[in-house]
């Protein structure tokens, strides 16, 4: 469902060539949930970004719902919901209106968008707020929303990049408790978090990604045995510190 | 493209932008409430609003003639003045009679100390009657100019702490010498012994307060004279009707409508112009910026909706807001004027008829609207698309605000009219046209022919700059721009650490303006000195035009290369070329020469194009005619010295600095208007974007400097033989003729000329071609599945 292959990213900025991502190669299949763990800035959203077709690659293969990003970013896009901290949803518009919205550029006909709008907002208990403008709303009612908009056209494959940050433990929970009922119907998602816990409780798989490198990847269990070190946090802090003294090591020799 | 899509994200802006209470305002309820409330202040001012008296002195006005009587009692008789009691009451005149008349009457009751009492203002004018006889006689003695100017300045500073607006000095005996001059017309003889005196007014028309008052007192001198004459006539026996022997008769045509027309044609192209730019921004900023800011682009951007299909559907709802506003804001100010001025005309003396423009000309102020309208909403657009934040996205309408007032400025000059020429300049030719068709609708059938130039290349400028949006939009760094710490001295520190083999396109730009910078500051210093013989000027001319090749266009281009990029190689283009192109860059200056002369020729006959003045040419020309300068150095100075300064920078580190990023059209087209724009003079400026599109070509080609300044020597070489002899070829009329002595080319050599061109320029076209494909291909293999994937793929996919 998502082939990544040597996935690499650069940017340019002041301070010269700065490398965001670095030969990434993962898989994830239907009915799995990916997570991704790493700290902030250790290119997750860089490479969710890629996957959506939002940005492009410096080189690399990655590929979604057997699409290859660079070859046909339209159809990626009708084939992946994507939720993110940085995919708001509009002030002046009402929960109905966004959702329909998006709906309509998903091109999904008429008759069976207002069917799956029905459908969603008894699902995410949203009909409260159907008629509401975004600026009225909390930020649980926000991330309902967004989830709405991430799910209307149905997609295989769903991205989560960093969906719970900055929510209350209820609205989170919700969130958590909407992927689990995603994979529940064979969505293939990849889930991105800098929280163990998220991970431990969710996902099938994990790879802990550090300064655009995965350091390792594969079950709990099997990183656990692999480091042996049966405690997911400090099995994080051990992968990542690794990584670091790696990239010390090159820059000294 | 999905039209569908464009649609829907036209209607939920469109419906966004009206559900903001701030656009709302600014598009409807300002422009209705704004004008009225302008009317209505305006009103309250001017009835609020009283003038200043100005302070007159008068010396010796005793000595004035009893009939007709100028001053009576309080000052200048009111009949002198045209507006009657009204005017005399804003001159407050200060005479030695009434002066010492009010000492005699209360004496000792006042101090001659204050400032401005009429005694200090006579004793002011007095000084200043002093300081003037003194310059006078300066004058008459012919003393030293720089004595004179001494006094001058004097005599002005003293003026202007003097507190008088303007002073008239009546001279001695003034009464008696126009009785005697009166006296002798009478009797029909002429006295010479006794020339009349002439009575002074001093002002100081840098200072509005004494422009006022002299014209006023101007006005009632005249008035006055008038009627001396009148009476000297009578006393001579004349006819009343020899005073004024020509009898001239002004006569008004201008109907009411056409002084509105008048006042409206100036008006509606100005605030059209701003409206429509002011209109198309707030929403542009909101649409462009606000959406980064409110962190919904992204949610936007993982929509299947393609970026075009984004830009186009943000640009429509600009563009509606726009040309709304526009609309608002002329139709309110349109009947605000047209209502002020029927309530005032009760209480004017000469009423104007702001009636509103006929159907006709509102049409044509509708439809010239939308390419306007479309223009500012794309560049709006792309601007606030470039910007990270709202507040950002503000700074940049200043700039564009002055350009365009800039111009509109410009196009409200009543001398200038719409030419071929401004049609295609963007703002300043549908400013133009609408004025024109504004002014009168009889002179719109010969405006009817700009139309189509003016609407065809507004649209084009519309459409560039809405590339220009939608490039923004395909631009990872413009859409993920984050706010990023500048500093100084880390940027100046990554420009010497991040060199590249070639420069970066803001380098290229940066070379441009100054080189065009060097240009302007030199324009006074660098002007030859033209005294001397023709050879001796010749000479000059010949050096200056050296070392301006040299300074102000080689120099920033090579030291640019050698402080910014790691190869003068690559960016100077320093290979070595096939014979091939060489042969290409040579053929083709042969061929493009004669098609150069004739097109520009064709545009400056046409009117397309004004006609280079002829002063500094034919300078040129009796130089390149002169036998005496060897036409080696010639060749070495016109030819030789351009064709290596010029492909320097222009070829070299600009087009280096343009190409990279593999937009080679772009950078060919960009680069060849820069050649253009520095050639100053608008027939040579044109030529010479052309050839740059050529020399662009041979450049991008060939990767190598050396077919490009082939071309460009035997160009100017082939151009200064031409202008000198015209290669001794005789006119045969029918492959070449003779105007004005110049050699000119006819048909079948214009035809021979296209065909070679066209051949040359399409191989290197399609050689290019070729070679992108197979970049663009193997750059693409980067991004393909690794083999075994592709094992792992099903068959067909």
């Amino acid at each position: 469902m998502i082939r990544v292959h040597g996935l690499t990213k650069e940017f340019d900025d002041f301070n010269g060539v700065f490398r965001a991502l670095d030969n990434v190669s993962f898989e994830v299949q239907p009915g799995e949930i990916y997570g991704l763990l790493g700290p902030n800035g250790a290119g997750k959203t860089t490479c969710l970004r890629i996957l959506s077709t939002v940005l492009r690659p410096t080189r690399g293969f990655a590929e979604v719902a057997g699409i290859n990003v660079m070859h046909d970013a339209e159809a990626v896009r009708r084939n992946i919901g994507f939720m993110s901290c940085n995919t708001g949803i509009y002030d002046r518009m009402t929960a109905r209106e966004m959702v329909e919205y998006f709906g309509r550029l998903y091109g999904i006909p008429e008759e069976q968008l207002q069917l799956r709008i029905e459908e969603l907002f008894e699902i995410l208990q949203m009909n409260e707020i159907r008629d509401r403008l975004g600026s009225k709303m909390s930020t649980g009612m926000k991330q309902k929303v967004s989830i709405a908009r991430t799910i209307v056209h149905d997609p295989p494959v769903i991205i989560f990049d960093e969906p719970t940050s900055g929510l209350d433990v209820l609205v989170a929970r919700n969130v958590l408790q909407t992927v689990a009922s995603l994979k529940e119907q064979g969505k293939c998602i990849i889930f991105s978090t800098h929280i163990m816990r998220e991970v431990e409780k969710l996902c099938d798989r994990i790879a802990v990604i550090h300064r655009g490198r995965i350091v390792d990847e594969g079950t709990l269990p099997e990183l656990a045995d692999r480091h042996d070190q049966p405690d997911v946090e400090e099995l994080f802090f051990d992968l990542i510190r690794k990584r670091d003294s790696e990239l010390t090591e090159v820059t000294v020799s | 493209m999905s039209w569908k899509n464009v649609r829907l994200i036209f209607l939920r802006e469109v419906r966004d932008q009206l559900r903001d209470r701030r656009t709302l305002f600014m598009i409807t309820i300002l422009p209705v409430l704004l004008y009225p409330m302008l009317g209505l202040g305006m009103v309250e001012m001017m009835l609020t609003f009283s003038e200043q008296r100005r302070v007159v002195v008068v010396l010796n006005a005793d000595q004035m003639p009893t009939s007709p009587k100028f001053f009576d009692e309080s000052g200048i008789n009111e009949k002198w003045f045209s507006g009657g009691a009204d005017d005399a009451s804003r001159l407050q005149i200060v005479t030695d009679l009434s002066v010492n008349a009010r000492k005699e009457d209360d004496t000792g009751d006042r101090s001659g100390s204050k400032e401005n009492s009429p005694a200090q203002l006579l004793q002011n004018g007095k000084a200043l009657a002093e300081k003037l006889a003194e310059l006078r006689k300066a004058s008459d003695d012919r003393g030293s100019s720089d004595n004179l100017s001494e006094i001058q300045d004097r005599l002005s500073n003293a003026f202007v702490d003097s507190g008088l607006q303007a002073l008239v000095i009546v001279p001695e005996g003034y009464a008696r010498s126009i009785a005697a001059l009166q006296d002798d017309a009478s009797i029909g003889v002429d006295h010479d012994n006794d020339p009349p005196r002439s009575l002074l007014v001093i002002r100081n028309s840098a200072d509005d307060k004494s422009a006022v008052a002299f014209s006023r007192i101007q006005g009632a001198l005249n008035r006055w004279e008038d009627e001396l004459r009148a009476q000297t006539f009578e006393k001579a026996a004349l006819r009343p009707a020899l005073q004024k022997p020509a009898r001239l008769q002004w006569v008004e045509v201008a109907r009411g409508e056409q002084v509105a027309a008048n006042v409206w044609s100036k008006m509606f192209p100005a605030m059209i112009v701003i409206m429509a730019l002011t209109g198309a921004f707030y929403p542009a900023i909101d649409l462009g910026a606000g959406e980064k800011e409110r962190g919904t682009m992204e949610t936007l951007l993982i929509s299947p909706a393609r970026r075009v299909e984004l830009v186009l559907g943000k640009f429509g709802t600009i563009l509606m807001f726009s040309i709304g506003t526009a609309l608002m804001n002329l139709l309110s100010m349109g009947f605000t004027g047209k209502h002020l001025a029927s309530a005032m005309a009760g209480g004017m003396a000469n009423t104007v008829s702001l009636e509103l423009p006929g159907v006709h000309a509102l049409m044509w102020l509708v439809i010239l609207l939308i390419p306007l309208a479309a223009l500012f909403s794309a560049l709006c657009l792309a601007l606030a698309t470039f910007a990270k934040s709202t507040k950002e996205g503000q700074y940049y309408l200043t700039p564009l605000l002055m350009v365009i007032m800039g111009l509109t400025m410009f196009c409200l000059s009543p001398a200038v009219e719409i030419t071929p020429l401004y049609s295609v300049i963007p703002v300043v030719n549908i400013a133009l046209l609408l004025k024109g068709l504004l002014l009168s609708t009889t002179q719109s059938g010969a405006l009817v022919v700009y139309v189509a130039p003016v609407l065809l290349s507004s649209l084009g400028y519309s459409a560039l700059a809405l590339w220009w949006a939608i490039d923004l939009y395909n631009s990872e760094g413009v859409l993920f721009r984050e706010a990023e710490k500048f500093d100084v001295r880390s940027w100046l520190r990554s420009l010497n650490r991040d060199k590249e083999p070639v420069p970066a396109n803001h380098e290229a730009g940066f070379c441009f303006i100054l080189i065009l910078l060097l240009q302007f500051v030199a324009m006074s210093y660098m002007r030859p000195d033209l005294s001397g013989s023709d050879v001796e000027a010749g000479r000059k001319i010949l050096q200056t035009t050296v070392i301006q090749q040299l300074t102000m266009i080689a120099c920033p281009a090579i030291f640019m290369g050698l402080l910014l990029t790691t190869s003068l190689r690559a960016t100077f283009r320093l290979r070595m070329p096939s014979v091939n192109s060489m042969l290409m860059g040579v053929g083709l200056a042969v061929l493009a020469h004669p098609l150069s002369i004739e097109l520009s020729s064709f545009m400056v006959q046409s009117g397309i194009l004004p006609p280079p003045p002829m002063e500094g040419l034919t300078r040129i020309n009796e130089l390149l005619q002169s036998s005496e300068l060897s036409p080696w150095l010639i060749i070495t100075v016109f030819a030789v010295t351009p064709a290596i300064c010029e492909e320097i920078a222009f070829r070299g580190f600009i087009l280096s600095g343009l190409a990279r990023g593999g937009r080679l059209k772009i950078a060919v087209l960009v680069s060849s208007l820069m050649f253009g724009i520095i050639h100053m003079i608008p027939q040579q400026a044109f030529n010479a974007a052309l050839l740059g599109l050529v020399l662009g070509l041979l450049a991008v080609h060939s990767r190598s400097l050396f077919p490009a300044m082939a071309f460009h020597l035997c160009n100017n070489a082939i151009a200064t033989f031409h202008a000198k002899s015209g290669f001794g070829i005789e006119a045969d009329g029918v492959f070449f003729s003779r105007h004005d002595g110049m050699l000119r080319y006819e048909l079948p050599v214009l035809i021979l000329c296209v065909f070679g061109v066209a051949a040359i320029v399409l191989s290197m076209v399609s050689d290019l071609r070729k070679e992108q494909e197979v970049k663009r291909a193997n750059a693409m293999k980067a991004f393909n599945p690794p083999t075994k994937f592709a094992r792992q793929m099903p068959a067909g996919a």
